[in-house]
């Protein structure tokens, strides 16, 4: 009773978070992932991008680009337009203006088993060999699997204008060009001192650097174990050796296709079998490259 | 701030619509549909499959099969487990098992037009055309539940060939109505008579669901308050844009959801408008055409 009394109070003064009852105002962008899929780097480019004055770190990024299940209702309503949020949430026709950041599946199975032990949620000696069921069921978080998520939001939207799909990958291999491709789906210009700034600001070894003094300033490392860091790798295709390769397999077989028409190359090819991989490529519009 | 206060009320006292914010236990199961697409039918159906001793009436409905985004979170939670529910919820992770029915767009676009008129959210001067390109574009009531392409690829295309999700077309139903109920059953882990098939289609008719809806249409929570010269039930036939959708609506639906609409086995009457090949359509999870096998 009490609990509700509390929550209650909260939500008349609009300090509760508004979760998935977030008010949306027309010129709101969200920057949506699947946990673990880059989220957190882009949210750190985006917000050195933008506001360079702010200097974004951990402690201000929550507000800077926040997350409806994080921050309260009245800080969203106090935030210049137009609002970047950021979100792991499977489709949602709400969000009319998208930036959507996929990342090949092997390497956020691995992310996340990594983070599940920052986060206590597994031991160490937990073998990855029974983390990756659950992963592919998507029972290891509330956002469906990777594929449900991210086939939700492509079935959905892939093709259009107000949405902008972006590999990690390509990320981390052309940052200036993707950042500038987002610069222009914000409509702001991104000369190159500017683009340099942001990236430098956001480089790993600088969100390293702050995250080791500010981790009790962030919701996201708060209260995890502060051995493994947050920002782990910030690299591609760990999968290839620190996975062993019947998981590969296991994951290229149930996701293959929709892998493929991301642009992810198969280590097993065409193998990968044809039950829930099925994926309509046609429908969307043909393969991405 | 007077709104502020009732919502905050309602939540205290459990009386606020569950809708996205619906509890969901890992024994549910979801009927779900865009809106205008057999999901009351499909109710009718599963309830007297599954209820068979007594019949389903727009008075037990709500009991048997809750609508989450008509009833609170307190009924909801009070609904004997394992909860069947009815939704028309875009994608939602959280729904463990879903049966999924999809509707040809160009009839749930003519049947949406007249639901609309009966919830007075306009009137019949409002014409048909301009309404098709409202509803197409996403700038209607509608498009809370997304558009229909967005309703229907999210939950089609994330859930595709998943054990958990039984996708059904509105037409196959019409068409065979005892080989659908079978699938039905066969989702819940029913063994049906072929009696018990046919009882559950014959107390599911059109024709008792039209009776039905004049005897007890002012007490149901779907068709309370609303225009009585507009039925809930309308036609309850596949194909009617045929005859009643302009040619200009007809190319404005499938230039739009053509590429959603051919592999599911909708076929395109528009010149060059979302054109498929055969060998991948067949190779999509949700490609209706194996049903046909």
């Amino acid at each position: 009773m009490i609990r509700y009394l509390v929550e209650g109070i909260k939500r008349a003064c609009g300090l509760h978070s508004p979760g998935r009852n977030l008010a949306i105002l027309p010129d709101d962008i969200f920057l949506v992932s699947y946990p673990k899929s880059g989220n957190t780097w882009a949210r750190f480019l985006i917000a050195n991008f933008l506001y360079p004055g702010q200097h974004p770190d951990w402690g201000n990024i929550d507000r800077l680009i926040p997350a409806p299940e994080v921050m309260s209702k009245r800080d969203f309503e106090k935030m210049p337009r137009p609002r970047v949020i950021r979100t792991h949430d499977a489709f949602n026709p709400r969000y009319k203006q998208v930036i959507y950041i996929v990342r090949d599946p092997r390497d956020v199975a691995l992310s996340q088993y990594h983070h599940h032990r920052k986060r206590k949620l597994i031991e160490d000696n937990h073998p990855f060999e029974s983390f990756l069921p659950r992963f592919l069921a998507g029972e290891t978080n509330v956002h469906g699997s990777w594929k449900q998520n991210v086939a939700s939001w492509l079935a959905a939207r892939n093709g259009d204008p107000k949405f902008l799909l972006l590999r990690y990958e390509d990320m981390l291999l052309d940052t200036p060009r993707e950042l500038s491709r987002i610069g222009g789906f914000l409509g702001v210009e991104a000369t190159p001192e500017r683009l340099s700034m942001a990236i430098e600001h956001s480089s790993p070894k600088e969100m390293r650097r702050l995250e080791q003094v500010q981790a009790d300033d962030c919701g996201l490392t708060k209260g995890t174990r502060q051995d493994l860091p947050f920002v782990r790798t910030a690299k591609s295709g760990n999968w290839r050796s620190d996975m062993p390769e019947s998981s590969v397999a296991a994951i290229e077989t149930a996701w293959g296709s929709l892998m493929q028409f991301l642009g992810y190359e198969l280590a097993f090819g065409d193998q990968a079998g044809p039950v829930e991989s099925a994926f309509p490529v046609s429908a969307m519009g043909g393969p991405l490259r | 701030m007077i709104y502020g206060v009732k919502r905050v009320t309602k939540y205290l006292l459990g009386i606020d619509i569950a809708g996205r914010d619906l509890a969901v236990y890992p024994d549910d199961t979801f009927i779900v549909s865009y809106p205008r697409s057999g999901n009351t039918w499909t109710r009718f159906l599963v309830a007297n499959l599954i209820h068979s001793g007594q019949p389903v009436t727009f008075d037990n409905i709500e009991r048997l099969i809750p609508d989450c985004e008509a009833q609170s979170s307190r009924y909801l939670k009070r609904v004997a487990r394992p909860r069947i529910i009815k939704s028309h919820s875009y994608f939602d992770p959280r729904y463990p098992r879903v049966i999924y029915i999809v509707r040809d767009p160009r009839d749930v676009a003519l049947s949406y037009y007249d639901f609309s008129r009966k919830y007075r959210h306009f009137d019949d001067s409002y014409p048909l055309q301009r309404y098709i390109e409202d509803f197409v574009a996403g700038r209607l009531l509608s498009a809370d539940w997304g558009t229909w392409a967005e309703n229907v690829a999210s939950w089609a295309f994330a859930r595709a060939a998943r054990p958990g999700f039984l996708l059904l077309r509105y037409e196959d139903m019409q068409v065979r109505p005892e080989q659908e109920l079978t699938r039905i059953a066969e989702f819940f882990g029913i063994d049906a008579s072929p009696e018990r098939l046919q009882t559950a289609i014959e107390s599911s008719s059109a024709e008792r669901m039209r009776k039905m809806e004049r005897t007890q249409g002012k007490d149901w929570v779907s068709t309370k308050n609303k225009r009585d010269d507009i039925p809930f039930i309308r036609t309850a036939v596949a194909g009617g844009w045929k005859e009643k959708l302009p040619p200009e609506s007809v190319a404005e639906i499938e230039s739009a959801w053509g590429s959603i609409m051919a592999p599911l086995g909708y076929e395109l009457v528009t010149q060059g408008v979302g054109r498929v090949e055969p060998p991948l359509a067949a190779a999509a999870g949700f490609v209706v055409g194996k049903q046909r096998e």
